[in-house]
């Protein structure tokens, strides 16, 4: 009987719920971890990236650009990131929408956009896939972290349904109860970047399947504030930043012994 | 004939306009109030033609309303005088354009700074310690030139706008008798007597 | 009087020797009364490439934000900053797109930011006519970065000297390989 309600996103079942929506969600908890965590002076976001191995070609991600490898984290505008889980050809069209509505915004007002206005608009979008029309909804959820002066630094996350929420640290994806519970005995009110890299990091390789972090697994964003300028900088980690960073941490792959020693 | 002072000073922004409404050489009314309060912490004076203010100005007063209803947060003044001078930009390339000048007068609370803007019908805009519009222009900025500084309390503030009123006053040959004054600070805006 | 006299303004740039300088004046008048004395006219596109936009001030204001609008799509969608060369096709495009169908954007724009694009200076707004006298009185080949600072700023201050549309105060800068240095000067206030 069920099955009468799934094909259009438009109609309910007689149980009064959105098959479609919730099915979309679903298919969010099988995608790639994306994890964030609001400090005092920053926020922190990493993602767990799904689509490797070694044929892969990723030499745009070593030169050029802003950073990273362009799977899971995106600069949405130079005060937000997004981090983002599910339909990677969804995401991005929500990333080129997301871009735009922030440049329109600095266009209007001469000014950044603040970080809760991003995700409104984004979410007027997504809700807008669950009503009209036999569309088919985002099937994303999206990560946004920023800064604006009316707020200060913010950590917001959309799911498909056109909701909004802002949190102190939250997780989509793949094990992302684990994650959260995780987050949940660990964040403390306080929390500065440094402090909020490390929870990060510890909680990613947690809740990742493989036993080590690598670049080649992971993706890295932090958002701060100039010290010179004061004005947010948005920094999303290139793969050898990463790596480096992960050595600091004390979570790098360690290297296989496989010399033949005499 | 009209005119329209603004000055900024330690903490505020002090904002003046003649009280006259003229329709050619008649005045009609000498307690029109050409100050809007079109945000918790932002004045603005306008003057141009007739009927264009006052159309121009509400049409400001309730956008920047709706946005504040909409988000919770009211506008900045630089992001509310971007998107006012972007309006009368807009309407420049129109088959009618607003003629309404505008003095923007604000006090920003994320940075506690103190902001003005001069802004012609034409869509230019520049920030300024002081400004005037209209004929009072003539006399007044030369005298701020002068007497301007910008850590003035607010009494050696209204001294200032004081010295300009009464330099308009003595020498234009039309000039207005009332004035209005209102000031925005970090509480706000409120009405001054002279 | 012509559009580009209203708000009045100057700008000028000159190459040197792997380096090029921008300079423009701060006023902005209503006519022949002055109403700021630091209204921005030269604007930074990328780290190397700097607009010059003397002109009606509403336009100058406009089209920087047009400009910021389509660069910063550029390089948001292409992950690397636009060239001088690119950039100079979309000041083009974006000066030649009439507005609401009435009449052209009424802007003279000079695009600098590349050694390649001018052999020696170019000027713009209205000390123009006062900026070629200085500018070819001054300039020679293959200044390095301070000798073209101050050639370009002696350039300038003589100029808008001449020209009561322009003037109160100037602003200069020196664009290197890897390295941007903007300075204030003071100039006549009257």
């Amino acid at each position: 009987m069920s099955r009468r309600y799934d094909s259009r996103t438009t109609i309910f079942s007689p149980e009064g719920r959105l098959y479609q929506i919730e099915y979309a969600m679903e298919a969010i908890s099988h995608a790639g971890t994306v994890l964030g965590v609001l400090a005092k002076d920053g926020v922190v976001l990493a993602a767990e990236k799904k689509v490797t191995g070694k044929l892969l070609d990723l030499s745009g991600a070593k030169e050029g650009g802003y950073g990273g490898s362009g799977e899971k984290i995106f600069l949405l505008n130079s005060n937000v990131i997004g981090g983002v889980a599910g339909l990677t050809a969804d995401a991005n069209s929500l990333i080129n929408f997301a871009r735009s509505a922030a440049q329109q915004h600095l266009l209007q007002y001469n000014e950044d956009i603040p970080v809760e206005l991003l995700a409104q608009r984004l979410c007027d979008m997504k809700q807008g896939y669950t009503q009209y029309g036999g569309l088919r909804p985002f099937g994303v959820s999206l990560l946004y972290a920023g800064y604006d002066s009316h707020y200060q630094f913010q950590l917001y996350h959309s799911d498909p349904s056109g909701n909004y929420s802002g949190w102190k640290a939250t997780c989509i994806g793949a094990n992302n109860g684990t994650a959260q519970s995780l987050l949940k005995q660990e964040y403390k009110d306080d929390i500065e970047v440094k402090a909020a890299i490390s929870l990060v990091l510890k909680t990613m390789s947690k809740t990742m399947d493989s036993t080590t972090l690598g670049s080649e697994k992971l993706e890295f964003a932090v958002i701060t504030l100039d010290p010179e300028t004061k004005l947010p900088k948005a920094k999303i980690y290139r793969p050898d930043e990463i790596d480096k960073l992960l050595e600091a941490e004390g979570l790098a792959k360690k290297e296989d012994d496989n010399a033949m020693r005499t | 004939m009209e005119t329209s002072f603004a000055i900024t000073g330690k903490g505020y922004v002090l904002v003046a306009s003649d009280t006259t409404a003229a329709r050619s050489i008649v005045k009609m009314k000498t307690d029109e109030d050409k100050i809007k309060v079109i945000s918790p912490h932002l004045l603005m004076a306008y003057s141009g033609e007739p009927g264009d203010t006052i159309q121009f100005a509400e049409y400001v007063e309730r956008n920047l309303r709706l946005f504040h209803i909409r988000n919770n947060y009211a506008l900045r003044p630089s992001a509310a005088a971007s998107w006012i001078r972007r309006s009368l930009a807009q309407s420049l390339r129109s088959r009618k354009p607003y003629s309404v000048n505008l003095m923007l007068g604000g006090f920003d609370v994320t940075t506690d700074t103190p902001h003005l803007y001069w802004v012609d019908y034409l869509g230019t805009m520049t920030e300024v310690p002081f400004g005037a519009h209209g004929y009072g222009a003539y006399f007044g900025l030369s005298l701020l030139d002068r007497y301007h500084n910008p850590e003035a309390t607010l009494e050696e503030g209204i001294e200032t706008l004081k010295r300009c009123i009464n330099e308009v006053s003595k020498r234009l040959v039309v000039s207005p008798e009332k004035y209005k004054v209102k000031v925005v600070d970090k509480d706000g805006t409120r009405e001054i007597e002279l | 009087m012509s559009i580009m006299e209203y708000n009045g303004g100057s700008v000028v740039a000159m190459v040197g020797k792997d380096c090029v300088a921008i300079a423009s004046d701060l006023r902005l008048g209503n006519q022949a009364l002055g109403i700021s004395s630091n209204f921005q006219k030269i604007f930074p596109v990328t780290d190397r490439i700097f607009l010059g936009l003397p002109g009606l001030a509403t336009d100058v204001t406009t089209l920087r934000e047009t400009f910021r609008f389509r660069v910063n799509m550029y390089t948001i969608k292409e992950e690397r900053e636009i060239e001088p060369e690119t950039f100079a096709h979309l000041v083009s495009s974006t000066l030649y797109e009439p507005t609401g169908g009435f009449r052209p954007f009424i802007a003279a724009t000079d695009l600098i930011g590349c050694l390649n694009f001018a052999k020696d200076f170019v000027v713009a707004g209205t000390a123009s006519t006062k900026l070629y006298g200085t500018a070819e009185g001054l300039w020679e080949p293959d200044l390095d970065p301070e000798q073209l600072f101050e050639t370009i700023s002696q350039t300038m201050l003589n100029a808008v000297d001449r020209d009561a549309y322009s003037g109160w105060g100037v602003v200069v800068h020196v664009i290197e390989k890897d390295k941007v240095t903007t300075r204030t000067l003071k100039g006549r206030m009257d």
